[in-house]
């Protein structure tokens, strides 16, 4: 596949050579270190460390080893593939949809920039600006006829109470609607920015030559900002297939409708909380952690989001 | 290449690392041990009278801490203070007391037994059966605080201006609720939903949907007559849409109160002051409580149970064991403090007190009062506290409230919800019988 790459300004590339590397080098180090040094100890203390001890807390049960019993009591649960079921459904739905709502209306505040874009922009975030346990509750009330602003709606729809709303299938539906509004506003905010931060010269060029704004889209701007997407991919994917807070609090709104281990996630915790299981919460956290690496390291490799300029022309 | 795509793992890992932080859910340690004080965890309602004891007890020490009446709170909290050994309240106030049998439970171990701290003869005062929930293989592991027995809530107005009588059995209450539907659309006589459908129908007939025989041994057997019963009686009511499938605490379901059409409601004794006329918006003057019909084949009217809390006292609570007993003691027996607290007390003589200001309430349209003490005094055995109290109900809105909200086969449900109850109790360390 070609991708475009930024061209590099002539003048830029022309005095790089020319510049001292013995002394660049030690504060390039430097800098480097200060970059990623912060993010290394982050990812040392809260991710390798809580990973590494989940591991052992799912082969070790009160000091002693206990094989893959944790692990086998998991992936013996009846509620896991009930579970799992839900959590795939639900990113089935939620992920094309946000991820069409993100581009379409990213691209269509870049191919239309004045006022009202600024507007707009700020009019898509807003719903994204109320998250988690917040959002939840907010969404309780627009799914309850009786207090929505959008009642006739839900009346059109046979939800006559909260209840309807909640209870079976419908609750993917309202688990939808909720996660795009919730994310997609950010996500535009992001991906408008990328699009800002696009090279003019290269858009004109595709102006001068006459590809449609579609074209301009799909064959220009796009492959630019693949790596943006390849992210809004990965963080999406993370926190769907982590789907907890939403169920949770919505679950409060009609107590019994939603099942305590509706999602992977919760599931976890009820083993952690209500059973008292930590080597199965443990397990199962660990066995949700590579379901994520495999996805990120899937969208990496097909988007090679971390592909450089270098690597690309190898 | 290969380094590339090394690389790209680690970046993936790295990425999924960080990210799933994000979606993780964290939790606070349990409160410290208070050193040497009496650390007493109870929800709003009875913080006043745990401050009440404070007061009238100088030279102890105690720490009374606020906790949320949601559901899995504190094993939520027990689990983690388990975990790192310290933390463990001396006293806790269970608003849902089916988790005394996950706190009483060998892998939690939080649970004292009372047998030895809390008299006979005090233990015998509470209303017969109403232990029963904090009872696991013959010990006494809580105390409840009140209780929460159904009765035959019914609009007397509407049956008076219907012509209607209030029914004794539960063939009558059918006859009337198809006559009812029938003759006035729109009007229920019932709702079936979670444990308001489970706990009222099938507590009262004696379903054994959760009957605990000791802390690892529970009954289930929904082939019996005493289930199936209940999905005859529910079918063609369902059919008819004489019974709602709406939550009563759904703010929806007040759209019945205000367009007159709960003509009964079989629901808990709280539902009188808390649900018809705050929730429902029934006017005063119309709600009245009858007891439950009675089942076929018998002459008692048996009620089910939907609420009440209870009180526990900590394994851990060492030299503090007697002083957390006593409070717990005080709390769940002292006649005028219980007399004062807003739902029907455990406790029988602070049941009397309680009921001489409820009799005189002009909201109900006649004294509530001999029906709920008959409900009380009626509370249908087999009715356990279990570890999968939340799969109990999410599991009979799987299977037999979708079978009510689709005109489905009532009596089939029972079969998955069957399997779906044994799954659960055998997840939860239950072996079924």
């Amino acid at each position: 596949m070609r991708t475009l790459t930024t061209p590099r300004s002539p003048t830029v590339a022309a005095a790089a050579p020319a510049m001292p590397r013995r002394r660049r080098r030690p504060a390039r180090t430097a800098a480097v270190w200060i970059l990623v040094g912060p993010y290394t100890l982050f990812l040392a203390v809260f991710g390798l460390a809580p990973a590494g001890y989940a591991l052992w807390t799912s082969f070790v049960d009160d000091g002693s080893f206990s094989g893959g019993r944790d692990w086998a009591a998991v992936f013996h649960d009846y509620r896991l593939g009930d579970a799992a079921a839900h959590v795939a459904t639900y990113l089935l739905l939620w992920l094309p949809i946000l991820l069409l709502a993100v581009l379409s209306l990213a691209f269509t505040l870049h191919a239309r920039p004045g006022r009202t874009t600024s507007a707009l922009q700020l009019v898509y975030y807003l719903p994204g600006a109320v998250t988690g346990s917040a959002a939840a509750l907010l969404w309780l009330f627009m799914v309850s006829p009786d207090s929505s602003p959008f009642s006739p709606l839900l009346r059109l729809m046979d939800v006559k109470s909260a209840t309807d709303a909640l209870s079976g299938g419908s609750l993917i539906a309202v688990l939808t609607v909720m996660g795009v509004a919730v994310h997609a506003g950010g996500w535009i905010v992001v991906l408008y920015g990328a699009l800002n931060a696009l090279p003019k010269d290269v858009l004109e060029a595709a102006q001068v030559d006459g590809a449609s704004a579609w074209r301009t889209m799909w064959h220009v701007k796009l492959p630019m900002v693949r790596t943006y997407v390849a992210f809004v991919l990965i963080s999406s994917f993370a926190s769907g297939s982590q789907v907890f807070v939403e169920p949770t609090v919505l679950s409060t709104g009609a107590p019994g409708q939603i099942s305590p281990t509706w999602s992977v996630n919760q599931l976890a915790y009820v083993y952690a909380t209500q059973d008292g299981d930590f080597g199965k919460a443990a397990a199962l956290s660990l066995a949700m952690l590579a379901v994520g690496v495999l996805a990120a390291w899937i969208v990496i490799t097909r988007t090679r989001m971390y592909a450089t300029d270098s690597s690309d022309s190898r | 290449m290969k380094r590339w795509r090394a690389a790209s793992l680690a970046a993936a890992a790295a990425a999924a690392l960080v990210l799933s932080g994000c979606g993780g859910t964290g939790g606070g340690g349990g409160s410290g041990d208070g050193k040497g004080e009496l650390l007493v965890w109870v929800d709003n309602t009875r913080m006043p009278a745990a401050q009440q004891y404070e007061k009238a007890h100088p030279d102890l020490r105690m720490r009374i801490v606020t906790i949320p009446p949601d559901a899995g709170y504190v094993p939520t909290k027990v689990s983690l203070a388990n975990r790192t050994k310290s933390g463990w309240p001396d006293v806790v106030f269970l608003a849902n007391p089916a988790e005394a049998a996950t706190l009483a439970s060998e892998k939690f171990g939080y649970a004292a037994p009372l047998d030895d701290l809390v008299p006979k003869t005090v233990r015998d005062g509470f209303t017969p059966g109403s232990l029963e929930t904090c009872t696991f293989g013959g010990k006494v592991y809580c105390l409840r605080n009140d209780i929460a027995p159904t009765v035959l809530w019914y609009d007397a107005k509407l049956m008076k201006r219907y012509g209607y009588q209030v029914p004794k059995t539960w063939a009558e209450y059918q006859r009337t609720g198809l006559k009812a539907a029938e003759e006035h659309p729109g009007t229920i006589v019932g709702a079936v939903n979670g444990k308001y459908g489970a706990g009222i129908y099938f507590g009262s007939s004696g379903c054994p949907t959760r009957d605990t025989r000791s802390l690892t041994e529970v009954h289930i057997d929904l082939g019996g007559p005493n289930c199936t019963r209940v999905a005859d009686l529910l079918q063609p009511l369902a059919r008819e849409k004489a019974v709602t499938t709406v939550l009563p605490i759904d703010p929806g379901f007040a759209k019945f109160g205000k367009g007159d059409k709960i003509l009964m409601l079989p629901a808990p004794a709280w539902f009188g002051d808390f649900m018809f006329g705050p929730a429902f918006k029934v006017p005063g003057g119309r709600v009245a409580a009858a007891p439950m019909p009675t089942w076929p084949g018998e002459s008692k009217p048996y009620a089910g149970q939907v609420g009440g809390g209870a009180f526990l006292v900590s394994a851990h609570a060492g030299a503090r064991t007697e002083q957390a007993a006593d409070l717990v003691r005080w709390m769940t027996t002292d006649v005028n403090l219980q007399a004062r607290q807003p739902t029907y007390p455990a406790f029988t003589a602070a049941a009397k007190k309680w009921g001489e200001a409820k009799s005189k309430d002009p909201y109900y349209a006649s004294d509530p009062m001999p029906a709920l003490t008959a409900a009380a005094n009626a509370l249908r055995p087999g009715f356990g506290a279990v570890r999968f109290e939340a799969d109990w109900q999410s599991s009979f809105n799987d299977t037999f409230v979708k079978a009510v909200d689709s005109d489905g086969n009532l009596r089939d449900s029972l079969d998955s919800w069957q399997d779906k109850l044994e799954a659960a109790a055998g997840t939860s360390g239950y072996t079924v019988g």
